[in-house]
């Protein structure tokens, strides 16, 4: 028997869990108190739809301004510490130790200064998302091309034209892939921000359902964060690919050989 | 092509050097002090003239051209191009093609050709005009739409060749353009290059490792000593153009070949 | 930049932080009660360590981080290792790694409270959970960073699967299996940290939460340096094991 196209089993495995999902909670194999059938919150969804809607709005609210510190900062301060070798020398590892510490554990600190509102979301997943997205800038800085900037040189290049005709666009796919990792970690850190303290938005109401034990709320609002969060990835991918036509096709000579995202570069999410 | 050599500029100045290089040295500043890397080249190329430039590796061969190219100053000495100093890049009278080609993988090959152009404010109709001119000229018509990594590497050199020659600097500088590339491909481009050349007369500057390269390809050959580098021998290559594969089979050939090499095996 | 000047500018930079989070509070600049000054969170961080309700806490919240990292990585490298050997699997379950990763997996917390109810276990299954991914994926990545002529050139000299896994695989992957460990350490200590400030009544995390609920700054800020030291003192311990043993990777 032929082996099933890769792509398919990927929705089949997806359909199964769905299916799953439905059919587990309702033949008593696990209580609808742990797992409510797929059916029962979809339905508890569409009938709050107005209340999850209104904290998804939150939620994307705080998400964007966050991501204006996680990535305006940190594109722009990993540009520089990336690009300048002395700014490199001396703090790129001062802010990659920092790295190791879980910046959750500041999270209290954001809320007795900002209150429970929407501000310290919007300080803590910021700050959450600025050390990943600088330090991939950083990196991704230096595989520009070196011999670009001696080739514009000789061409006659002005400073500033070496700038903008050369370092930014080549620059593009590195800010790209920022954005895209900015995005995701904001999502993710406004999210775990709402469910620890939080009056409104969606995170908020994982914590209050979950507290009065209203299982099907809780997983409708998890439902939400889940597709949220994928529908995010989707769209910045499509963009990036949109953008960066010839990186993508430079970069699919290296994927036979080793993933598309190393290792070293943070990879989003431990919350 | 209107811009192509002035036939009147070349008449009067028939016979004039297009380069001249006198008493130039050059050091830098090692781990434990200074370190001579050129000492005392001098030399002259005559305009249309297309000299080869040989030497161990390391010998500065590349220094030398970055400092004819504007690209660095020299220490000690004095380099004149068409009479004037160079002591910045100056894309109209000297074109400078590297071992990498480094087309901007952003931009279309025309794209790329036009750069020098566009960064200077060059008029659209005029840039897509000579862009496709140089296009034709290195053979590689119908491919202007293209990204570079789309193109071979024997594409991708001609496309930094056309970039190269699209201001029509009267001087084009070299430096190992040939060698990334498979040894069946150098030497279609460099049979290329000898077309191009010789349609267009511009003096040349060309450096290699190839000892067979050097004497296909060469008016005349300097033989540069190991670091620190000094010119140790000028080489006249007598064998009539065109330059036909054939010839690298003549005694001739092998004996300015082996020549050369007698020269570099003494300074290594 | 020598590597002297590097440190003194360092050391300086460092220097004028602690001045002014020691100033700035001293002077009104800053409402002390919001950021107390430095003297005042150091002296509360030593009174801490002596209350044996700290102590308590610092031992729980050690033990789920250890216990939490032994679950999680041999089932996360044996996972990751089938996805890079086994390339219809990982045909399969690559693009999916992605999608996944973008999800913030805290907000499957509540399903472990539900199973596990709020304890030692629930906060040890979910930061297990959320380390295993990270040594999955790095598990992946550093099988297939062997290079395969290394392998071709072993298996020409007739080198056995066993002797290709330890004299090509295990040397060529060592540096990257004690980065991808030092990382997973990274997100595991995260993954207790959430689970404990979410819902714990025990661990360091959850007594964070509370100074942070009940406005004692002082507190709060002495849990925070010690978690930070403790946090880069590991990370750093590990990268300069990983220096020691990677002197050949470009």
């Amino acid at each position: 028997m032929r082996r099933p196209d890769p792509a398919a089993v990927r929705w089949m495995i997806l359909a199964a869990l769905l299916v799953l999902w439905e059919v587990v909670p309702l033949t008593g194999a696990l209580p609808e108190l742990f797992l409510p059938s797929l059916s029962k919150t979809l339905t508890v969804l569409y009938i709050d739809r107005h209340i999850y809607f209104a904290a998804l709005l939150v939620t994307l609210y705080e998400v964007a301004l966050s991501m204006l510190i996680a990535c305006g900062l940190g594109i722009l301060i990993g540009a520089l510490v990336g690009g300048l070798a002395m700014l490199r020398e001396l703090l790129l590892p001062v802010f990659s130790s920092l790295y190791a510490v879980p910046i959750v554990i500041l999270y209290p600190v954001f809320t007795a200064w900002f209150g429970i509102g929407s501000s310290s979301k919007i300080a803590f997943a910021g700050i959450y998302g600025f050390f990943p997205v600088m330090l991939s800038t950083a990196a991704g800085i230096r595989t520009i091309d070196p011999q670009f900037l001696l080739a514009a040189r000789s061409m006659g290049a002005t400073l500033p034209q070496q700038i903008t005709r050369v370092i930014i666009p080549a620059s593009l796919p590195t800010v790209f892939a920022g954005l895209r990792l900015g995005g995701a970690l904001t999502i993710i850190g406004v999210v775990v921000a709402e469910m620890l303290t939080a009056s409104a938005g969606i995170g908020y109401l994982v914590t209050l359902n979950r507290t009065i034990l209203d299982s099907p709320r809780v997983f409708a609002a998890i439902l939400a964060i889940l597709v949220l969060s994928i529908a995010y990835y989707m769209l910045a991918r499509a963009l990036e690919s949109r953008m960066v036509v010839w990186q993508s096709a430079g970069r699919r000579q290296q994927q036979s050989s080793s993933r598309g995202e190393p290792v070293a570069v943070p990879t989003p999410a431990a919350a | 092509m209107q811009h192509l050599a002035n036939v009147s500029q070349l008449r009067a100045q028939a016979g004039e050097a297009a380069i001249e290089v006198e008493g130039l040295s050059h050091t830098y500043a090692g781990a434990n002090g200074s370190v001579p890397a050129l000492v005392d080249i001098s030399l002259s190329v005559r305009k249309g003239r297309f000299v080869v430039i040989v030497g161990p590796s390391g010998c500065g061969k590349t220094s030398l051209l970055m400092m004819l190219a504007g690209l660095r100053q020299q220490t000690d000495g004095a380099i004149l191009c068409h009479g004037q100093p160079m002591p910045k890049p100056d894309p109209e009278r000297v074109g400078v093609i590297f071992q990498e080609a480094s087309l901007f993988p952003w931009l279309t090959t025309l794209d790329n050709i036009e750069f020098p152009l566009s960064l200077r404010g060059t008029s659209r109709e005029e840039r897509r005009r000579r862009s496709q001119a140089m296009l034709s000229l290195v053979g590689l018509e119908g491919f202007g739409e293209r990204y570079p990594h789309e193109l071979s590497g024997g594409m991708k050199q001609r496309v930094s060749i056309a970039r190269g020659l699209v201001q029509d600097p009267p001087v084009l500088l070299m430096d190992e353009p040939f060698a990334a590339l498979d040894e069946q491909t150098r030497m279609t481009m460099g049979h290329e290059l000898l077309r191009i050349w010789s349609t267009t007369r511009k003096t040349v500057v060309f450096i290699t490792h190839s000892l067979t390269e050097a004497v296909y390809l060469a008016d005349e050959v300097l033989v540069m000593s190991a670091r620190p580098g000094r010119i140790i021998d000028h080489i006249e290559v007598e064998l009539p153009r065109p330059r036909t594969y054939e010839m690298m089979a003549t005694d001739v050939f092998g004996r300015l070949r082996d020549r050369i090499w007698q020269q570099i095996r003494k300074t290594a | 930049m020598t590597r002297t000047q590097i440190i003194v500018i360092r050391l300086v930079l460092l220097a004028l932080v602690l001045g002014a989070w020691e100033g700035l509070p001293r002077a009104g600049i800053i409402n002390p009660l919001l950021l107390p000054p430095l003297s005042d969170v150091l002296v509360m961080l030593v009174d801490l360590i002596r209350r044996p309700m700290v102590q308590e806490a610092v031992a729980v919240t050690a033990l789920e981080v250890i216990v939490a990292f032994i679950i999680a990585v041999p089932i996360g490298a044996a996972a990751g290792i089938l996805i890079a050997e086994n390339e219809y699997i990982g045909d399969i379950c690559k693009p999916m790694l992605f999608y996944v990763f973008s999800i913030p997996k805290s907000i499957f917390l509540p399903m472990f409270i539900l199973v596990f109810g709020i304890g030692f276990q629930q906060k040890v299954a979910y930061a297990a959970f959320t380390t295993a991914f990270v040594v999955l994926m790095s598990a992946a990545a550093a099988v297939e960073s062997v290079r395969s002529d290394h392998i071709m050139v072993a298996r020409s000299y007739g080198a056995t699967k066993t002797q290709i896994l330890f004299r090509v695989y295990v040397p060529s992957m060592l540096p990257i299996l004690l980065e991808a460990l030092r990382i997973a350490m990274i997100f595991n200590f995260t993954g207790v940290m959430i689970a404990e400030m979410y819902a714990s009544r025990t661990g360091i995390g959850h007594l964070i939460a509370n100074w942070g609920e009940n406005f004692q700054m002082p507190q709060l800020f002495a849990g925070v340096i010690v978690l930070s030291a403790v946090a880069i003192v590991f990370n750093e311990a590990v990268r300069a094991l990983e220096a020691k043993c990677s002197t050949w990777r470009t």
